[in-house]
Order: structure tokens, then C-alpha cells, then sequence
């Protein structure tokens, strides 16, 4: 190989004639652009929440579900269920006086972690971080979650429990 | 000859530098209001109040628009002069 050929570029620097860091830079331009795009992605993603929620609302619980038997559960004590339906979504029910009870969702609203009834404390807690609910409403009283556990509503007849929908008089 | 861009560029050197800048921190702006906006309209539509989600909504779409719009004034990118002087073939071979 003569001398001549190694100091000639190579052909492919001519074919592709964009240098590594021409390709690699990002420029003022190009970051504004970019920005604009990802604002107007939040628009949209503003928008489909709008839809979601006015076009496929939440299904509400139709009809009373058989839990447990009253005498199984005894007071201070917290029983886990599950109803199935098109999700399956856990719930627990809490005994928390004497015809006192409770179910809430037992997926924590910040992370949905597995909530569970403290008897020491007499409220709720997500052990993952600190959040703690209130046993009596499900508020929140403490912790990261932004809202209340979602509640149903228990009726107690012939020593069987059952829980439906909360209705709209307590839901305020 | 000197006409009234090349005067005023020369008055004002950081003019360019400021202006996009200026557009990349307004930017900056609406897009933080904008997570602000969704996370916000996530909780609230979670809790049934579409009213917030329709209000942040909108808010979010102005920004948006906001955002395109700013980019009307981003400045041209600075083109290089063409090189006037003479080349001279330096020969590597003394």
C-alpha cells in the first residue's frame, strides 16, 4: 500500500459526511422543540383523563354480598375478602365495636399497597409508607396517600354480614 | 455598508442568547404547571370530580398552545460566513 492511499480520506467519510458530535449535539432550537412537543403531550394526556372519567366511570357495586358469619369475626378483629367482578378488588372488614363494622378497599390510595387494621392504634394501617386511615371514616390521617379508602357499606342481618355500595347521603 | 440589522446586532451581541433563553424558561414554566395540572386532575378524577379534570384540562391545552406559539420566536440559527480568506496547501513534507 503506497503512502498516498493512508492519508486519503476514506471513502465512507464522504458517503456519510456527518461527524459524531454534529449528530450527537443537541441544540438550543432542537431542546425547544422538544419542550414544546412534551407540553403539548401533557395536554393530551390532560384530556384523555377528562374522557376516561366522563366516558367510562367507575362501576358501582350492584346488590349486597355475603361476607362472613357475625360470630366468626370478633370485635377488634379485621377480615379480609375479596369481591369478584369485572376486577377483582380486595376489601377488609373491620369489627370495630359491638354492631360496629367497617370495609374499606384494601389498596392503600398512594401506592396501592395492602392496607391492615391496627387494634393497638384503633386505625388503619399501609406499612409500606406510614400512611395511616382513619378506622372510622377511612380519612386520611396521616402519610403520603392523597385520598380517603373507599368505603361500602355493612349490614349485619341474621348473624350473616353483608356489604354493598356506600349510599349517596354518606358519601359526603 | 451597514444596514439597521447588522447595527443592531452589533448593539446588542447578546440579543439572540436572551431571547432563546427567555423561550426555553417560559417553556420550562408551562410544562411544571402542566405536571402540576395532571397529577392534580388524576387524584380529583379518581375522587369523581371531573370538574377539576375538565378545568386543568383547559388550562393545559392554553400552555401548550402557549408553548408552540413561543416557538415562533426562536432565532435563526447563526450561519457561518464563508471563509473569504485564501486557502493555502500546506505540504506536510517539508
Amino acid at each position: 500500500m503506497s503512502k498516498e492511499d493512508s492519508e486519503r480520506e476514506p471513502s465512507w467519510k464522504s458517503d456519510f459526511p456527518i461527524e459524531t458530535r454534529r449528530g450527537t449535539h443537541v441544540s438550543r432550537r432542537e431542546f425547544a422543540k422538544f419542550l414544546g412537543l412534551l407540553s403539548g403531550a401533557f395536554a393530551l394526556s390532560n384530556g384523555f383523563i377528562v374522557i376516561k372519567a366522563i366516558a367510562f366511570p367507575a362501576e358501582k357495586l350492584e346488590g349486597e354480598h355475603f361476607v362472613v358469619d357475625e360470630a366468626e369475626v370478633a370485635i377488634g378483629e379485621m377480615f379480609q375478602f375479596e369481591i369478584h367482578g369485572e376486577k377483582k378488588i380486595p376489601y377488609i372488614l373491620i369489627h370495630l365495636e359491638e354492631n360496629e363494622w367497617r370495609a374499606f378497599e384494601q389498596k392503600c390510595t398512594h401506592l396501592t399497597c395492602a392496607v391492615r387494621y391496627r387494634k393497638d392504634e384503633n386505625k388503619i394501617e399501609c406499612p409500606c409508607h406510614n400512611g395511616w386511615f382513619s378506622a372510622d371514616t377511612g380519612a386520611v390521617l396521616q402519610g403520603p396517600p392523597p385520598r380517603p379508602l373507599p368505603r361500602l357499606d355493612v349490614v349485619v342481618r341474621d348473624g350473616k354480614v353483608y356489604v354493598k355500595e356506600q349510599s349517596e347521603d354518606q358519601n359526603v | 455598508m451597514s444596514d439597521f440589522r447588522t447595527s443592531q446586532n452589533e448593539a446588542h451581541p447578546n440579543k439572540t442568547n436572551t431571547i432563546m433563553t427567555g423561550i426555553i424558561l417560559l417553556q420550562i414554566l408551562f410544562v411544571s404547571i402542566q405536571v402540576w395540572f395532571l397529577f392534580g386532575a388524576l387524584n380529583n378524577a379518581l375522587e369523581g370530580n371531573i370538574f377539576f379534570a375538565l378545568t386543568t384540562f383547559v388550562g393545559s391545552l392554553f400552555m401548550a398552545i402557549g408553548s408552540f406559539w413561543v416557538l415562533r420566536y426562536l432565532p435563526e440559527p447563526l450561519k457561518k460566513k464563508p471563509d473569504k480568506r485564501p486557502r493555502v496547501n500546506v505540504s506536510r513534507q517539508p
